[in-house]
């Protein structure tokens, strides 16, 4: 029994690398798991104490900076168990960084990106965005990614330099949105009374601005329909639920009023040569 | 229909009607109102319901923090103050709890909504819309759906300044309520484009009770604020 433990001890003691011991090693590891735990149930307990008061992303956010800097302070508290002196360490970091950084560029590209987007914003969780194909919401924004949650449910992670180098169209940055409706009425129908029925509407409608002003007008003059062009701003938050709404409201409405929507239509002749019509002689069309 | 109410209760007014009816172990509260009726069980069978206006910015859903009035334009020479009265429109709050710990468990309003944007889409505030006519005197209202701020506007600036309009932050808007709702707002100008706004927390008069408030329920870590800055200008 004490011939193990005097092999154990004899292991733990023996230097790996320079003159750090297999022991430095293993207090070094107990050390950075304390530190990722603290950090962890420190994360908990913030969650827990102001899910209800801070927003989900913000949140997020503030518990990923205290728990990085949670580990970091305990790096820095494990790292004399390596008997390191600190001004060497910073030497041989930075020869090291450079090593680490040309053989792992992408990840230190991702890296750097991921703080750029921490830092400038362009995204935050619970936002509606497009980036490059995706469209989605942002669920998280990672150090080395950025995951999104498509519209129809589904896990896509976007490396950040990705991210960051492509076009982002973020559609609830600003705090209200235009959206528009092109709607289609008869000829015969009353253009005027349709404009106004709309504007009733648009007027009773909680979240369709009031400034900036909804404006609706005859667009075009189309083949089948008269085209009213209805251009609405609304609160980004609700933007999408106003849109699908307001919608079949109008179109509920026009209809109650007996204003039609036609469906696309073509008015042929036919040329009627005396005697008759001729079987097979072509007709004139008139759209 | 606004006070402290002792389960059991019933309050009719006009077509409200709201209740708190006991059960054998919880309560059951139902509101009814013009087209909408809510149910819900409060887990108690005794303790009290507070019934009180509350800032009106909640409905149909809660989607900014900021009031906009907007009345006929007014002149004022340099360094002049003038007070004036608004209309605004009134929301109700269910409140169950005490003074110090309470939760809204229901808001309706008689009012229609109306949101605006004050400002760009880029950096400018959804705000509930509320046009008013300018009054010099305090006007009659409708308490359950109207209620009036007193307003004290002060040109600090060294132009005639036309103004039409007064944005609020609700976090530090303070309600008052006896025979109608009441607030009390004070805006200072300091340029066509800026100006400070704050709402007194101070009760316009005796026998007027301070209504809670939804603001805390929703228990912000940001802070509440002293005053806005209107930094979109004071006129249309």
């Amino acid at each position: 029994m004490v011939w193990v433990t005097d092999v154990a001890f004899e292991y733990l003691n023996s230097a790996i690398i320079g003159t750090v011991t297999v022991l430095d090693l293993v207090i070094f590891g107990i050390s950075v798991l304390v530190t990722v735990a603290i950090a962890k149930v420190i994360g908990f307990y913030f969650k827990k104490s102001f899910s209800d008061r801070v927003e989900q992303g913000e949140l997020e956010f503030l518990i990923k900076v205290i728990q990085g800097l949670i580990i970091v302070i305990g790096i820095y508290l494990a790292l004399p168990s390596f008997d390191i002196n600190l001004a060497d360490m910073l030497v041989v970091g930075g020869t090291i960084g450079l090593v680490v950084a040309f053989a792992s560029q992408k990840i230190v590209s991702n890296f750097g990106s991921g703080l750029f987007l921490i830092i400038e914003r362009p995204i935050k969780p619970g936002d509606s965005i497009n980036i490059g194909s995706v469209s989605g919401t942002v669920e998280e924004i990672r150090i080395l990614s950025t995951i999104i949650k498509t519209y129809e449910g589904i896990y896509v992670r976007i490396p950040n330099e990705k991210v960051f180098t492509s076009d982002i169209t973020n559609y609830v940055a600003n705090v209200a949105r235009r959206f528009e409706y092109s709607i289609g009425i008869s000829y015969q129908s009353d253009a005027e009374r349709a404009i106004r029925i709309v504007r009733g509407l648009l007027e009773k409608e909680p979240f369709v601005l009031r400034h900036p002003a909804p404006s609706v007008f005859v667009d075009t003059l189309g083949d089948s329909s008269v085209n009213l062009r209805v251009f609405i701003w609304a609160p980004s938050r609700v933007w999408w639920s106003v849109r699908t709404e307001m919608l079949w409201t109008i179109k509920k409405a026009l209809e109650d009023a007996g204003i039609e929507i036609p469906f696309p239509q073509r008015v042929v002749t036919f040329s009627q040569p005396t005697g008759g019509a001729v079987p097979g002689s072509r007709g004139q069309e008139h759209d | 229909m606004f006070g402290v109410h002792h389960i059991p209760f019933r309050v009719d007014t006009n077509d409200i009607s709201v209740q708190v009816i006991p059960g054998d172990a919880f309560s059951t509260y139902t509101r009814t109102s013009p087209g909408e009726k809510v149910t819900k069980q409060l887990g108690y069978r005794e303790g009290k319901v507070i019934i009180n206006p509350v800032e009106p910015v909640n409905l149909p859903k809660e989607v900014t923090g900021m009031l906009e009035f907007h009345f006929l334009p007014v002149t004022l020479s340099p360094g002049s103050t003038i007070t004036l009265y608004l209309k605004f429109p009134v929301e109700i709050g269910v409140f169950v709890g005490d003074d110090e710990n309470y939760t809204l468990i229901d808001v309706f309003s008689r009012a229609p909504a109306k949101y605006s944007l004050y400002g760009t889409p880029e950096k400018g505030f959804i705000t509930r819309h509320v046009e008013s006519e300018v009054y010099d005197s305090a006007p009659s209202s409708n308490p359950l759906e109207e209620g009036v701020m007193t307003l004290s506007i002060k040109n600090s600036s060294r132009d005639w300044i036309e103004v039409s309009r007064a944005v609020f932050d609700v976090s530090m808007m303070r309600l008052f309520y006896g025979n109608t709702a009441v607030m009390m707002g004070e805006m200072e100008i300091i340029s066509r484009l800026i100006a400070i706004t704050r709402i007194s927390g101070t009760p316009p008069g005796d026998g007027m009770s301070t209504a809670l408030r939804v603001y805390p329920t929703r228990k912000s870590l940001i802070p509440e604020k002293l005053f806005f800055m209107m930094e979109y200008g004071v006129g249309d």
